[in-house]
């Protein structure tokens, strides 16, 4: 029985204090609403032109920001998109230059917040350590996605913004891929989940004040954070575009812009996510 | 009172154990307890009799125009049912265009074909061979009466069809592809040393030399992991309970231009951005399914190999922005090869379950070519 009174409570109490809130998104290619079937100019240190062939990110520790700066915890209502507090965001349709991603979409955040005054919203982009190096067949959605796991050291790519340069030079890269996660993750090896948290967790810290979700949107644009990156060349011997993966010099200006150090090279102010 | 409510609580209970029971019909999945179960279609729901009869069907070449043509004539469990030629040979040797795919864990696979993404059933899939001409592989196209009736006089489909599909009991395209699917999805394989060591916890199962090559295979240097990625070590995957169906179509620069026998995705699509795009196949058992790739060009790993450290091939304008190519000491290619050669599953390939189940004197066998 008192397993029974627990429960009811937990159940009454979020239907008399809690309100409803939805945090919308949107996905951007230098200003452009991302689309699998677009192609974008001007993107990079050499103004290739790309198409996008992925745009998927993981968002988590979701906040509102009260007028006194404390912060008040959204539940994420529990879905096929949403668990346990960490949820995918979803732009790719599958079709088209996207024909490797899957069919159903998702640009918002659902739950619920404690009634109160809010000015702002706070969240962290990627999957907290805890839930970071779990065993994706039996993981729960939206964990479960093969194509957003690295393994188990590294754990899941936080976001995945994968584009195709269409005027590629002849021996440049077939593809420059923007993977965000976690690294030096100290494990047994690269399919053993780390038992202490990563050298560089590489979670983004998001917070946007004066964000009204009744009325703005997030808009997630990755045009700033390669302006500095050639497109059109890869470093030999790292991986096609920036993985995140320290000693590749295609990440050199990239992370700062994600806001997160990289060897030597410090965070500067992301430019990835900004409320509209 | 009381006695009512217990009652109905009996009746919840019964009807919790006993639903999904039903549904299988004394069917036990042969799954390891990690490994999540595949979706099933609505239509066709597993049983062990279905299975059974599906296995039966799969080993009879009397489903061929000519009697020699069976399933297993180009998918032969010794070698997790592919067939060890280049491409497969169908009926009156007619030499397809493709490499026969291992059937292990094609359950879990969303589209069953190399380069056909509306092949999204085993059921729908079985057509194919039976009934396709370009090329011809069982050749049956026409026959189906005169076959269907063949199969109803053998003593054993009698009362196996009727086992299987009580409300209707006897060959036809419903039942036999429903079978021929059932047996396909109950070919699970997850038993190599690999598994035995990430998930048995059997640290010695791996060799050093293989443990090695596990971690070049995750390793961002040469990117294997990115499409032969998950449990099946493939960008292809769907399970039970999942909304997500996850495909995966690259193209690995084999060609500089697809020869129109095998030119991938655009054969069904139409668009230039398909050429050359073919599933990824999942490497569990690679090292007895040679040769490689969807053409079968490649006769062995090391070939492979060698085609992703050169960056492909030939090259393509469409090829997958992945395959960056590599440098690799022998040591190392060594080592992956090692890694690579402990997804085989000898249980898998041994398995009596799978087997011939037909007498070598039987006519569902007699004339039946193998691999």
């Amino acid at each position: 029985m008192k397993k029974f009174v627990i429960l009811a409570a937990l159940a009454a109490t979020p239907a008399f204090a809690d309100q409803p809130v939805t945090i919308n998104f949107a996905a951007e290619i230098g200003g452009q609403p991302f689309a699998c079937d677009a192609t974008y100019a001007g993107l990079g240190s050499t103004g290739a032109e790309v198409k996008g062939t992925d745009f998927r990110l993981y968002v988590s520790d979701v906040a509102m920001v009260a007028t006194d700066g404390s912060r008040a915890p959204v539940t994420l209502e529990e879905s096929d998109w949403q668990h346990a507090g960490t949820a995918l965001l979803d732009f790719e349709d599958g079709r088209a230059a996207c024909a490797n991603g899957t069919a159903p979409m998702n640009t918002a955040l659902r739950g619920t917040v404690a009634a109160g005054d809010y000015t702002g919203v706070a969240f962290k982009v990627g999957v907290p350590f805890a839930m970071n190096h779990g065993d994706p067949t039996t993981a729960p959605s939206p964990l479960n996605l093969t194509s957003m796991f690295w393994n188990w050291r590294g754990g899941y790519k936080f976001v995945r913004i994968d584009m195709v340069p269409t005027d590629r030079s002849e021996d440049g890269p077939k593809g420059w891929f923007l993977h965000l996660g976690s690294t030096m993750c100290a494990s047994e090896g690269k399919t053993d989940a780390p038992k202490t948290p990563c050298k560089n967790p590489n979670l983004m810290e998001i917070t946007l004040d004066g964000f009204d979700p009744a009325t703005q949107t997030v808009v997630i644009d990755p045009a700033d954070v390669v302006s500095g990156a050639d497109m059109r060349v890869n470093a030999p011997d790292t991986s096609p575009g920036c993985m995140s993966f320290p000693g590749d010099a295609d990440c050199m200006t990239v992370m700062a812009k994600l806001g997160l150090g990289y060897g030597d090279v410090p965070a500067a102010d992301q430019a990835l996510i900004r409320a509209r | 009172m009381r006695r009512a409510t217990l009652g109905v609580v009996l009746a919840l209970l019964t009807g919790a154990v006993m639903a999904p029971a039903q549904a299988e019909q004394g069917f036990d999945w042969p799954l390891p307890d990690w490994m999540p179960r595949p979706p099933v279609p609505e239509d066709n729901p597993m049983s062990a009799a279905k299975v059974e009869l599906g296995r039966h069907l799969f080993y009879d070449a009397r489903l061929s125009g000519d009697g020699t043509v069976a399933c297993a004539s180009c998918h032969d469990p010794a070698r997790a049912f592919t067939d060890g030629r280049d491409r497969a040979v169908g009926i009156h040797g007619t030499v397809g265009n493709l490499n026969a795919p291992s059937l292990a864990n094609v359950a879990y696979l969303p589209v069953n074909a190399w380069a056909n993404p509306h092949m999204t059933s085993l059921e729908f899939q079985a057509l194919v061979p039976l009934f396709g001409e370009a090329p011809d592989e069982m050749g049956a196209t026409g026959q189906e009466a005169r076959i269907f009736a063949t199969l109803a006089a053998d003593p054993y489909y009698g009362t196996a069809f009727a086992a299987a599909f009580p409300d209707r009991p006897g060959p036809d395209l419903f039942t036999v592809t429903r079978a021929l699917a059932a047996f396909q999805r109950s070919l699970m394989s997850f038993d190599s040393p690999y598994d035995r060591f990430k998930y048995g916890g059997d640290l010695d199962a791996l060799s050093e030399a293989a443990k090695r090559g596990e971690q070049l295979f995750f390793d961002h240097r040469f990117e294997c992991y990115h499409c032969h990625q998950g449990v099946l070590f493939t960008d292809n995957f769907q399970r039970e309970g999942s909304p997500w169906v996850e495909t995966g179509f690259h193209n690995t620069g084999l060609y500089g231009e697809y020869p129109a026998s095998a030119p991938g995705r655009i054969e069904i699509t139409g668009d230039p951005a398909d050429a050359g795009l073919f599933r990824t196949p999942s490497l569990r058992n690679v090292a007895v399914t040679a040769p490689y790739m969807h053409d079968g060009s490649i006769p062995d790993l090391r070939g492979v190999l060698a085609h992703y450290a050169r960056g492909g091939r030939e090259g393509h304008a469409n090829q997958d922005g992945m395959i960056v190519g590599f440098q690799a000491t022998e040591a190392e290619t060594d080592d992956i090869i090692a890694f690579l050669n402990s997804l085989t599953d000898q249980t898998f390939v041994t398995n009596p379950a799978h087997a011939d189940p037909w007498p070598g004197d039987h006519p569902a066998r007699i004339n039946r070519a193998d691999p």
